[in-house]
């Protein structure tokens, strides 16, 4: 029933990144028909015609079942059973208001976004639950870099929502032989998950740049594990969940490629380059940036312990320098604390 | 545009609406209820169809054993309970002389089946239109006749001519509720603070010429003689809070799902019992409210012609509440546990209090306020006019399309307990934006919070056993924070979360408070708040810190006083902090 309800469905991505088009590929594998909502013309027609998204995934021949699209009217011709918001965090709110309209009610949301919003500090589901008329709303996350799924190297991913519709849903759509889904209720801590390890995948990217060796990075993960725990609990989420892909898995992923954004603006920062030089050489926003900074603005009005996170806004702000961040965190008078 | 702090209808005009006859009409006709605790007993039999029946009814049997052992009803003091306590104690002897004469499944089936009739027959509400027609002018009547000798008292200038819309106030959307209960079927879910509220809420709901309502009463309401017959004749259907075993629950969450989907009005309050802090309820029981959901669906999938079903929610201001000073000492009992000293002395829910609790509210100027909030569907959306839901951005929202899983309109169980968590903490919300904020409340706020602050280091349970002499506050340094405090709930009104009296609203801060010390001062015997002598200057002080603690929290959850909430469950900051500071 589940299987043929799913392999009937029609869905549709919203967003052309890379993340996006890996989803969509997979997708395409258990579902009727999968429709890409892209900004721009060009790259829409691009990939109808080439059935390549070159920008962001190399190599990747997009199945026949996609097709892409530039126009919200085109996306919700036909009613749609799962919607995938694959968007960075800043341009969620935006564009559910504009999709608002198009939704019956009766669809299934989930969304690939890794981060917060900004002043609200409001998670993206919770985002997505103001703007639409929906409430079946879910979330994807686990340590999933677009371009080792694209080639079809064995991953795993979590699905958390509240709802086991949405779960089900994102079970039969995001499963294949080579991409796993484990699934959640705690979808705050899923959420938090993938937003707070950005922060020390900046620390991460700092401590290769000086040149530490390994006992320094996985002191880095190991205690920056304790600091989402503690901050994540704080926000209603369930310590377990960090353990797993979502918290965990994340973290280690991130903090260890380079190819992530967040690791290189570490990276650049400890050779001696200021934040905005870095940022203008990436071209692009690095969610750890802003998540840095709003997080440790809450934690310390709320007084949860976030050293670590303290020491990268310090160093990202320019007030300390790498070796001072490192001995404010090393010489911390001694701590107890359940998750050593 | 409706103004927000009069809300649609600034005095109700009652008659001019014509009254519908509802579907709780059919309850007088008893196949139409044997219908109904057939239906309970289906439903209920399906929900335990899994469990062994042998296990289910010695679970049943031993819950009602204990309670009937605990329970101290006595024919003298009680014979209402003690009357349906020996029906219980014989049921049960012959449940379990079935029991022990039975061998196979199913006679163990016909056994439960059996005690859910038991169950149900019990629950089921009667109506009977004579007694109705008898209340609906005996009570206005005595209403105005109490009204009317308890301002002569006082040779007020409009002496009898008083009528009781200046001192009831109820305002909201009154109009709309009138016009949803047309096009659906109402779930009225008032916030629950006295006693009272429950010949209040009759009474208003026949204000607003709606048609009568069924309604889960408890046993106590049944006790006093008088009002048992009427109760019970009303549509009120009887729940007996001592039952907790599954079996009963089960039958009474069906109960209320079957005249729902039958379409009768109904009533019940969401919190399960009266609030004991005195706060407004932010927690809800969500059992009895996905009642409403379940009928929704059912009604959908019967196609029938009205299928809507409309949560309206409705919250009462009272200046004083009648059993304040029990509920807070239960309340501190619990929080505080061995931190709490407790004293003796509650007031019983006996006739003369209720005249008492009246005619004190008549005799003064006391206003009490009820408020209707805005309609709702199922999943917490507000309706519009025509009973549309609406989604965030204006969008219309078809519920039935929030029922579809997997292309079908069904049941989802789990799916169902998320809505419905969703629907409580809407209420919940919603509760807050329409409670109405009296001079009183707000007194007692700023009282609690001067003091506070000359105490901070005090653990609250030692901060309530202040001393006399402590609790002393120099007028001028009352009214610095007073004005402070009403500024700041000014800012909550302006901002629509929550609403103002009309003294609060016009008032310099010496009228308010005057009056707010008055109404405090009416019904209990010690004064929750009295301005006072002291060292020649004027000083306003408190009688009793508990009840002062307990007026003080009606204006908690909002994000006023962060300190001092006893339980945690809003102090939690994050998620679960929605009140205040992520805004």
């Amino acid at each position: 029933m589940k299987k043929a309800f799913w392999s009937n469905s029609k869905i549709a991505i919203l967003g052309g990144g890379s993340f996006g088009t890996v989803l969509a590929n997979i997708a395409a594998q258990n579902c009727a028909a999968v429709t890409m909502y892209v900004r721009a013309e060009d790259q829409a027609r691009a990939m109808n015609s080439t059935r390549m998204n070159p920008n962001y995934v190399k190599d990747l021949v997009l199945d026949s079942k996609i097709k892409a699209v530039s126009h919200y009217e085109k996306v919700f011709e036909q009613p749609l059973d799962l919607i995938l918001f694959a968007l960075p965090s800043h341009a969620t709110r935006e564009q559910a208001k504009i999709v608002a309209p198009y939704l019956k009610g009766s669809e299934m949301i989930l969304h690939a976004t890794k981060g917060i919003e900004e002043q609200s500090l409001k998670r993206i589901s919770t985002v997505l639950a103001e703007e639409l008329p929906v409430v079946r709303i879910g979330a994807i996350s686990g340590p999933n870099l677009a371009g080792e799924i694209a080639k079809g190297e064995p991953a795993a991913t979590v699905v958390a929502s509240a709802f086991d519709d949405v779960i089900a849903a994102g079970e039969a759509v995001l499963s294949t032989p080579r991409f796993r889904v484990y699934t959640a209720h705690d979808l705050i801590g899923v959420e938090w998950g993938g937003t707070l390890k950005n922060i020390f995948a900046i620390a991460s990217g700092i401590l290769d740049s000086v040149g530490f060796g390994w006992n320094t990075r996985s002191l880095l993960l190991s205690r920056g594990l304790a600091e989402m725990v503690r901050f994540g609990v704080a926000m209603g989420a369930q310590s377990e969940t960090f353990l797993g892909l979502a918290g965990m898995g994340d973290l280690i992923a991130t903090c260890s490629s380079n190819q992530s954004r967040n690791f290189r603006v570490g990276y650049h920062l400890a050779k001696g380059e200021t934040l905005d030089a870095v940022l203008a050489e990436l071209g692009q926003v690095a969610e750890g940036v802003r998540t840095t900074r709003i997080v440790y603005e809450f934690a310390r009005e709320r007084g949860i312990e976030m050293p670590i996170t303290e020491s990268v806004y310090k160093i990202i702000q320019g007030q300390w320098s790498v070796e001072q961040g490192v001995q404010h965190l090393m010489t911390r008078p001694q701590v107890q604390d359940e998750w050593v | 545009m409706i103004d927000p702090r009069t809300g649609s209808h600034p005095s109700v005009r009652f008659e001019h609406h014509p009254a519908v006859r509802g579907e709780i009409y059919r309850l007088d006709d008893r196949s139409y209820r044997q219908s109904i605790i057939d239906e309970v007993v289906a439903r209920t039999l399906q929900d335990v169809q899994y469990q062994d029946p042998r296990l289910l009814l010695e679970e049943t049997l031993y819950h009602e054993r204990m309670r009937l052992r605990k329970s101290r009803a006595h024919w003298l003091t009680s014979p209402y309970i003690a009357a349906r306590n020996q029906r219980d104690r014989d049921f049960i002897r012959s449940i379990r002389s079935g029991l022990r004469n039975t061998v196979g499944l199913e006679d163990y089936r016909h056994l439960l089946e059996n005690y859910t009739d038991h169950f149900g027959s019990e629950i089921c509400g009667n109506f009977e239109p004579k007694v109705y027609d008898f209340a609906i002018r005996a009570v206005p009547w005595m209403f105005s006749w109490l009204l009317n000798a308890a301002s002569l008292k006082r040779i007020l200038p409009w002496g009898m001519s008083e009528s009781l819309n200046t001192r009831l106030k109820v305002v909201g959307e009154v109009d709309h509720l009138q016009r949803l209960a047309e096009k659906g079927t109402i779930l009225m879910v008032p916030t629950h603070m006295s006693n009272i509220d429950s010949i209040l809420i009759g009474y208003v709901i026949h204000l607003m010429s709606l048609p009568p309502f069924a309604y889960g009463a408890g046993l106590n309401l049944f006790t006093n003689p008088i009002l048992g017959f009427a109760m019970s004749r009303l549509g009120a259907y009887t729940v007996d809070r001592q039952k907790v075993s599954g079996l009963y629950k089960s039958s009474l969450k069906n109960y209320s799902t079957a005249i729902l989907k039958r379409g009768i009005h109904s009533i019940f309050f969401p919190a399960g019992g009266r609030v004991r802090s005195g706060a407004i309820e932010s927690r809800l029981k969500l059992g009895l409210l996905g009642t409403a959901l379940q009928a929704q669906i059912e009604r959908y999938q019967e196609n029938h012609p009205n299928p809507n079903i409309y949560i309206v929610p409705m919250v009462m201001s009272y200046p004083f509440v009648f059993e304040a000073s029990s509920l807070i000492e239960d309340y501190l009992e619990q929080a505080g546990k061995h931190r709490f000293m407790p004293n003796d002395g509650a007031e019983p829910f006996v006739l003369f209090n209720v005249i008492r609790f009246f005619w004190k509210l008549f005799s003064s100027r006391s206003e009490l306020w009820v408020r209707i909030g805005k309609p709702m569907d199922v999943f917490g959306n507000f309706v519009d006019e025509n009973g549309i839901s609406i989604g965030p951005n204006g969008t219309s929202v078809d519920p039935r399309r929030w029922l579809m899983s997997e292309g079908e309109l069904k049941t989802v169980p789990q799916r169902d307990r998320e809505y419905t968590q969703i629907l409580g903490e809407k209420i919940s919300t919603r509760y807050h934006a329409e409670n109405v904020v009296l001079s009183s409340h707000l007194v007692a706020f700023s009282l609690f919070q001067v003091l506070r602050k000359q105490y901070p280091q005090l653990d609250l349970f030692r901060f309530l056993r202040l001393a006399e002499a402590q609790r002393m506050v120099p007028m001028d340094r009352f009214y610095e924070e007073a004005e402070r405090c009403c500024a700041m709930i000014k800012k909550a009104a302006n901002s629509g979360k929550l609403h103002l009296s009309h003294t609060l609203q016009c008032g310099d801060v010496k009228i308010w408070v005057e009056d707010g010390v008055r109404q405090l001062g009416l019904f209990h015997d010690a004064k929750v708040a009295k301005i006072v002598t002291h060292d020649s200057a004027a000083a306003i002080t408190t009688d009793d810190m508990n009840l002062l603690y307990y007026y003080r929290n009606r204006l908690t959850g909002y994000g006023f006083g962060k300190l001092d909430e006893a339980s945690q469950s809003r102090d939690i900051f994050g998620e679960t902090d929605e009140k205040g500071f992520l805004v």
